[in-house]
């Protein structure tokens, strides 16, 4: 091996001697020289790669991809572990002086050191295994290798603590899945994101750092759902790694665990520092073990669940309180008009108010079709809604058109003055005007029609109309026969006696009378006068004929 | 002209006090005449006055016999004459409006058109009944879009408010030659669906804007009735293929008309007696029909 080493050394040495401009154009004799240095330099590494499936690099006949392919898969794992080694000791430098001292002193660390990558390796093969399959998502690969790589470091970490304190006895309880330790660990933490500690500014944000990283990691785990027991182990890793900052203070506060008082354990003062806090807490993590669950819940900020539960009850309380002081909000308080809310307050509400009235028609195709089907229905029919003229009453009377006669006044011009000035004095005796004989005839006429059908249609005889007639009524015999008499003689002479008076008996004047002949007329005309008032009361048709014989008596 | 106001006014009161009597004769005379017709005894209480009621039974020729209302009185003398309309809007009219209006004066004949300009109402109205208007129409709107419409029968007669839905002017359609021009021909009227007493009176103070027309004219105005929505239609009909098959052609404007008020006064009497107002705040406002009646058959429910 040390031949093979020192013969790559070479190899390189010359490689690298050769002037840069060389390497452009492609040489046959350069490219043998770099397979062999690249093959020497494999077989050299090949003792620290356990995992690599070649015992040394395949040159003839391969291409140089297919030889970058197998450098490749034997550097790979390499370079985790490397990565891991040097990480863990960058922590922990005293690992050094200890490597040291192993490498001076023997093999014995060497052998361990392979025992625990062996025991790495064991793991590590499932790890890689499925790191293989996640080969096409790059970025995957990367957080999964970090991971993985922590992960690893993380257990190497432990498994060198472990190594150290090979001589405690852990227990029965204890074994490659569970550890005491790490479940104290998780608890606490879990704790800690329950009850939201303060941390240092220090602590948190590395643990920050590490809350990333659990995220990754967390998220990984999840993806894989083949390895729970690696999921168990890393979270147990993560925790471990994120509280392993408190074993400084562990060993710093293990003193002060004796002088305990009742304000640490629960501590009356609200405001207490998140370092006394986590001092008080962490000086319960030896003693609690595995069984405080309870403890751990009971502090966090020195108050006691049900104080916590109290407080937020009473915050409550006093915020609904508050709420009952303030004036109400405007939706609650009953009728309110635009000046009583905010400017366009009543926009961002969601009313909903019944709408008592139709909302108006749309008119769509359909409507108007409607329409239209009426309306041609209507007009083959004919029926129509038009203004009906209607006749209506005159409501004055005709005038009285005056005709105009062409005709020679009748009358003479005298006999006109005459007419009106008997008008004027005495419209009643006047003759009538011409329209009023049409009228007066039409009147005529028409009570004469009257009569006679009232004569036919009644049982009651009705006489004719009296009609008041003034003339002049001469005394003359009814036969007015010529009488051929002197001249001289008047007409008064030309009556017969009787004609002049109709009575009998012997008339006698009052002068002339007797008492007793007046005392008889004079009980006569009472007599006629009881009988006339008699009639008048009775009113019965005249029977008697007592009429006769008075006419008799009053001739006496 | 003040006077003769006054003695109108004063007769048409009168007439309106009698209403209540004249209201009591006519149901005494339609029973007596039931009464004949039926062979069926005169009722007890109507015996004594029966002998003078029967002889104005008698007398009575169809235009008595009615009981004339004040209401009615209103379009008494209407039939008579021709209407005579005046459109106006209200103040500072925006474009689109005075193109509704004019072409609103081509849809009522014998209507004028007149600017507002900054005239008060009542200059209107005592202006109108000087020059013997029947009617005037004024049309208000909403930014460009007319929506009421106030008509107002003149003497005395009623006012009727309308808010308008749905406008669709000629103006909107621009094509022309669709549209085609608006015969004047004094046109056919359709009422369709106005079946309450409210509908009836409605659909006189709609009919009353328009004069006689001739039996043979193409034109038809539409008013229907749906839900308290009057719909105004404007056709032309052509009867190509014999009497059955009609062809419409619409012109003119369409809008729903929505009746909100009747007051029995004109429009410059603002104390005038309301006939009928809307009271959409009534719980049973929903369910009725003042206007018509419901159709069953309801294409336009929503």
């Amino acid at each position: 091996m040390a031949t093979s080493i020192e013969a790559a050394v070479e190899s390189l040495r010359e490689i690298k001697s050769k002037e840069p401009p060389m390497w452009l154009v492609p040489k046959q004799e350069l490219s043998q020289a770099v397979r062999a240095a690249s093959k020497h330099l494999f077989s050299s590494l090949k003792p620290h790669s356990p995992k690599s499936p070649f015992d040394q690099l395949l040159i003839e006949g391969f291409d140089a991809e297919q030889i970058w392919q197998q450098i490749d898969l034997q550097s790979q794992p390499l370079l985790y572990t490397l990565r891991r080694e040097v990480k863990k000791f960058e922590k922990n430098p005293e690992e050094i002086s200890k490597l040291k001292e192993a490498i001076e002193g023997g093999k014995k660390k060497k052998v361990v050191e392979e025992k625990g990558t062996d025991d790495i390796d064991d793991d590590d093969d499932d790890d890689d295994d499925l790191d293989m399959d996640d080969d096409d998502d790059y970025d995957d690969d990367e957080e999964e290798e970090e991971k993985k790589e922590r992960g690893r470091e993380e257990e190497s970490e432990r498994e060198g603590e472990e190594m150290e304190l090979e001589g405690e006895e852990k227990g029965g309880i204890e074994d490659k899945f569970l550890k005491i330790k790490e479940l104290q660990e998780y608890l606490e933490e879990d704790e800690a994101k329950e009850y939201g500690l303060k941390k240092n500014k220090k602590t948190k944000t590395e643990t920050k750092k590490k809350e990333e990283d659990t995220e990754e990691e967390e998220e990984g785990e999840d993806e894989e759902e083949e390895e729970e027991e690696d999921d168990d182990n890393d979270e147990a890793e993560e925790e471990e790694d994120e509280l392993g900052l408190f074993d400084g203070d562990d060993e710093d506060d293990e003193d002060s665990l004796e002088n305990a008082r009742y304000e640490d354990f629960f501590g009356t003062k609200k405001n207490k520092g998140p370092k006394e806090k986590a001092k008080s807490r962490d000086r319960f993590e030896g003693d609690s073990g595995s069984d405080d669950e309870q403890d751990f819940d009971k502090r966090k900020d020195g108050l006691s669940t049900h104080e916590e539960e109290l407080k937020k009850l009473q915050s409550k309380i006093e915020q609904m309180e508050k709420a009952n002081l303030d004036p109400k909000v405007w939706t609650m308080r009953g009728e309110v008009t635009a000046a009583q809310r905010q400017k366009n307050s009543a926009l961002e509400v969601d009313l909903d108010f019944e709408h008592n009235v139709r909302p108006a028609p749309v008119i769509t195709e359909e409507v108007t079709a409607s329409l239209e089907d009426l309306i041609k229905t209507r007009i083959s029919e004919g029926l129509f809604d038009d203004v009906q003229k209607s006749r209506s009453l005159s409501s004055k009377a005709p005038r009285e058109t005056k005709e105009l006669d062409d005709n020679k006044s009748k009358k003479g011009l005298a006999e006109v003055y005459e007419e009106e000035f008997v008008q004027k004095t005495d419209p009643a005796a006047a003759p009538l005007s011409f329209s009023d004989e049409l009228k007066k005839e039409a009147s005529m006429l028409f009570k004469k029609l009257c009569l006679k059908l009232d004569a036919l249609s009644h049982f009651h005889f009705t006489p004719k109309p009296v009609v008041e007639d003034m003339s002049i009524q001469t005394n003359v015999p009814a036969l007015a026969m010529e009488e051929i008499a002197p001249m001289a003689v008047s007409d008064a002479a030309m009556l017969a006696p009787e004609e002049v008076f109709a009575g009998k008996g012997d008339i006698k004047e009052e002068a002339e009378l007797t008492r007793s002949e007046r005392k008889r007329r004079r009980a006569n005309k009472k007599r006629k006068f009881k009988a006339e008032a008699a009639k008048r009361l009775a009113k019965k048709p005249r029977e008697t004929t007592q009429v006769d014989s008075n006419e008799g008596k009053e001739n006496e | 002209m003040l006077r003769r106001n006054i003695r109108l006014r004063r007769e048409y009161l009168y007439r309106k006090s009698l209403e209540g009597k004249e209201r009591l004769l006519y149901e005494k005379k339609r029973k007596i005449r039931e009464a004949l017709e039926e062979g069926k005894p005169i009722p007890t209480e109507l015996r004594n006055e029966e002998a003078t009621l029967r002889q104005e039974i008698d007398l009575e020729d169809d235009y008595t016999a009615i009981p004339k209302s004040h209401i009615d009185d209103e379009y008494a003398n209407a039939t008579e004459r021709d209407p005579k309309i005046l459109l106006t809007t209200s103040r500072d009219p925006s474009a689109p409006l005075v193109q509704f209006v004019k072409e609103l004066k081509f849809v009522f004949p014998n209507a004028e058109r007149m600017n507002r300009g900054n005239q008060v109402i009542s200059e209107i109205i005592e202006s109108c009944r000087a020059h013997d208007f029947t009617d005037v129409i004024l049309v208000h709107e909403h930014r460009g879009v007319p929506d009421g419409l106030i008509i107002s029968h003149l003497p005395f007669g009623p006012t009727a408010y309308f808010g308008l839905l749905n406008v669709v002017t000629r103006h909107d359609i621009k094509d022309k030659k669709a549209i085609g021009k608006m015969p004047e021909a004094y046109p056919h009227l359709i009422h369709d669906n106005f079946g309450t007493k409210l509908g009836e009176r409605t659909a006189n103070i709609l009919k009353h804007l328009f004069p006689v027309p001739k039996p043979d004219t193409k034109r038809i105005v539409t008013f229907a009735n749906q839900s308290d929505y009057i719909s105004f239609r404007h056709h032309i009909y052509e009867k190509h293929g014999g009497p059955k098959s009609v062809e419409l052609k619409e012109i003119g404007p369409r809008f729903e008309l929505r009746l909100y008020q009747i007051k029995l006064g004109t429009m410059d009497q603002s104390e005038a007696q309301i006939e009928w107002v809307i009271r959409p705040y009534m719980n049973t406002t929903k369910k009725r029909n003042f206007i018509g009646v419901d159709q069953k058959d309801d294409k336009r429910k929503h």
